[in-house]
């Protein structure tokens, strides 16, 4: 059986005085049994230091953390029914690959014979069979990961912690080890707690994503949920590939109705969103540049000059400048239609204009139609 | 490449191994060299009249074999105490933050300044009333003075090269904090522990300063001095004095013979 992880007002300030830095801010959420849940943030932000404190190897400076009905704040990482895998691999250099995976296993003191056996199964499920014998040095970034992993996975802990696990491989691979992750999930009953800067690796295989900034969760949710209904400006420009576009815009009131201005076309707003934008005069609209379609131009559309144009394969991203200086970017198919320094007019759907408080940042509506 | 360019560094290599090993060599032809042909003329640089007779005297008629043994007791229990302290040391040093930790770590590389001569003498009045001259405790004790300062500055630095995560890994795989150390620190520190091996034992087997102050009892005395006594007798016997010159290199050579390959593969990561 799986534990769900119940962390409640958790704190971590490190150094003192001036030097204080504040690591996690008063974070409380929990994660369910055999979850995928993915810490995902800056650098900085306190992921790393979350997960650390979970493993026992940071000691919160305040608030507390329940393994099912266990408060395991003063346990050390030794007594948690976890395993960790690290962002450096940390493979023990003199061990060879069947001593580090079955290392867990003869701390606990098993009999040699059940190591080997199951040592072999893991390896053989991690597709390590023939490199048993071997040192880590003599492997590859890959197999070296795997065989971290094996090592982790090998005594069926509660909690599997991963500490940005893919970020020392290069990007091919860290596509293969993504979906042996997933399928590891299936198989295992371990909660699994993830934490990258990758919001890609966070997106595909969570169950649920907390997005972090300056030690705070700004948003917990399914990533479908992150990425269409983004709490506030911060998550909404860290999820999603090109970054969303951030443009400001003003509240006007028109015969019809509330309106925003938007780059000089107004577009009216539709009456049961009244109430969220009820005595604010500036907005940020969030436009995704998925959803900005470039049109020759017309008088109703807005109009700017194609600024840049970066070839992606599929797809081009485009960089428009409109009359004020405002840059919006456009994903666009690839092609030659409206090269660089040619007008062209911007089609945006008001279902796709999401908006945000100029003040909070955070999110007031999603769509405006 | 002339064969001038090829044969240079040779020529030079040739040169240094002369300089090196032609003492090594003599010292050796003198110690199998009967009394009555060391000082008859010609001294030719190849000689065939071989005998065991100054080694069979120096071992049977001398007092080499006590000194060898108290010098082996004081560099054993040199090594081993100087290994526990420095690992234990170097790696409190690493891991813990204490108070007073840089002004730890740099007063005990002030302390190996001091020439063992400054410390003989306060060493000789503190061990007369601890009753601890003339025992191997103290001349164990005296040769670690010495080189613990060093041996704990080097284990210091090898465990900082240590990654902090192998211990978390080992930590996080349910291992104590003296597991984790004994299994994944101290492989990988064990070049650094060779090294602290090495140099005590050096340090210890040389020693003359302490031993010679401390160790006034004639059956205390390690070989160093025990030597020194040799020479000091009315007439300098060459041959024995050389062929217990012989005895005493061999345990250095043997250490160094077995030793080479992991303190050259500690070289080779530290580079």
């Amino acid at each position: 059986m799986a534990f769900s992880v119940r962390l409640e007002g958790l704190d971590k300030r490190f150094g003192r005085g001036a030097r204080e830095v504040h690591a996690v801010r008063d974070l409380s959420l929990e994660i369910g049994e055999r979850e995928f849940f993915t810490f995902v943030g800056p650098s900085g932000c306190g992921k790393t230091t979350t997960l650390r404190m979970i493993a026992g190897l940071e000691t919160p400076t305040a608030g507390r953390i329940w393994f099912g009905d266990t408060d395991v704040t003063a346990l050390p990482p030794q007594q948690r029914d976890i395993a960790m895998v690290f962002q450096d691999i940390a493979l023990f250099p003199y061990m060879t690959v069947r001593q580090n995976i079955g290392y867990p296993l003869r701390i606990a003191g098993l009999p040699r014979v059940r190591i080997d056996e199951k040592v072999e199964k893991v390896a053989a499920t991690l597709g390590l069979s023939d490199k048993l014998a071997m040192k880590p040095g003599q492997l590859s970034g890959g197999q070296q990961q795997r065989v971290a992993i094996g090592r982790a996975i090998i005594k069926e802990p509660k909690v599997l912690l991963m500490d940005e696990p893919l970020s020392a491989l290069d990007a091919r691979l860290r596509v293969e080890m993504r979906t042996e992750i997933l399928r590891l999930h299936r198989e295992i009953s371990s909660t699994i707690i993830y934490v990258t800067h990758d919001q890609v690796e966070a997106m595909t295989m969570s169950t649920r994503v907390a997005v972090m900034d300056q030690g705070r969760a700004l948003q917990v949710d399914p990533p479908r949920v992150i990425f269409r209904r983004p709490a506030d400006i911060t998550v909404a420009t860290f999820i999603g590939t090109p970054a969303m576009n951030i443009i400001p815009a003003v509240v006007v009131t028109t015969p019809a109705g509330l309106a925003i201005e938007l780059l000089g076309r107004s577009i009216p707003v539709s009456a049961r969103y009244h109430a969220a934008l009820q005595g604010l005069k500036r907005v940020e609209v969030g436009l995704r540049p998925q959803a900005v379609r470039l049109m020759p131009p017309a008088p109703d559309l807005i109009t700017g000059r194609v600024f840049l144009r970066e070839p992606l394969g599929l797809e081009d991203e485009v960089l428009v400048e409109t009359a004020d200086g405002t840059r919006v970017k456009s994903v666009t198919a690839a092609g030659d239609e409206f090269p660089e320094k040619t007008v062209v007019g911007l089609e945006v759907s008001p279902r796709d204009i999401h908006l945000f408080s100029s003040d909070s940042r955070l999110a007031l509506c999603y769509g405006i139609q | 490449m002339s064969r001038l360019q090829r044969s240079g560094p040779l020529a030079l290599l040739l040169v240094v191994l002369v300089l090196v090993a032609f003492p090594f060599y003599w010292m050796l032809l003198t110690s199998v060299t009967p009394r009555e042909a060391l000082f008859k003329p010609p001294y030719r640089l190849f000689r065939l009249d071989f005998s065991l007779g100054n080694y069979r005297e120096l071992l049977f008629a001398t007092e080499f074999a006590r000194y060898f043994a108290n010098s082996l007791i004081a560099a054993v229990g040199a090594i081993v105490l100087n290994v526990i302290a420095a690992t234990l040391a170097g790696y409190g040093l690493t891991r813990f933050a204490f108070p007073g930790k840089k002004t730890f770590a740099f007063g005990t590389l002030f302390s190996y300044m001091f020439p063992p001569m400054l410390m003989a003498i306060p060493l000789y009045i503190l061990f007369s009333a601890l009753q601890m001259r003339n025992t191997y405790t103290g001349l164990i004790l005296a040769h670690m003075a010495i080189s613990l300062p060093l041996n704990i500055w080097l284990m210091w630095q090898y465990f900082q090269i240590v990654p902090l995560s192998l211990e978390e890994a080992a930590w996080t795989s349910g291992a104590s904090r003296l597991a984790a150390l004994r299994q994944v620190c101290l492989p990988s520190a064990r070049p650094g522990i060779l090294s602290v091996a090495i140099f005590s034992f050096a340090l210890s087997w040389n020693d003359f300063t302490f031993a010679f102050i401390l160790q006034t009892d004639r059956k205390m005395f390690t070989l160093p001095v025990g030597l020194a006594s040799f020479v000091e007798q009315t007439g300098v016997h060459w041959g024995m004095v050389m062929a217990a010159a012989v005895l005493v290199s061999v345990p250095t050579f043997l250490l160094v013979f077995f030793l080479q390959r992991y303190l050259l593969s500690g070289l080779r990561t530290a580079g």
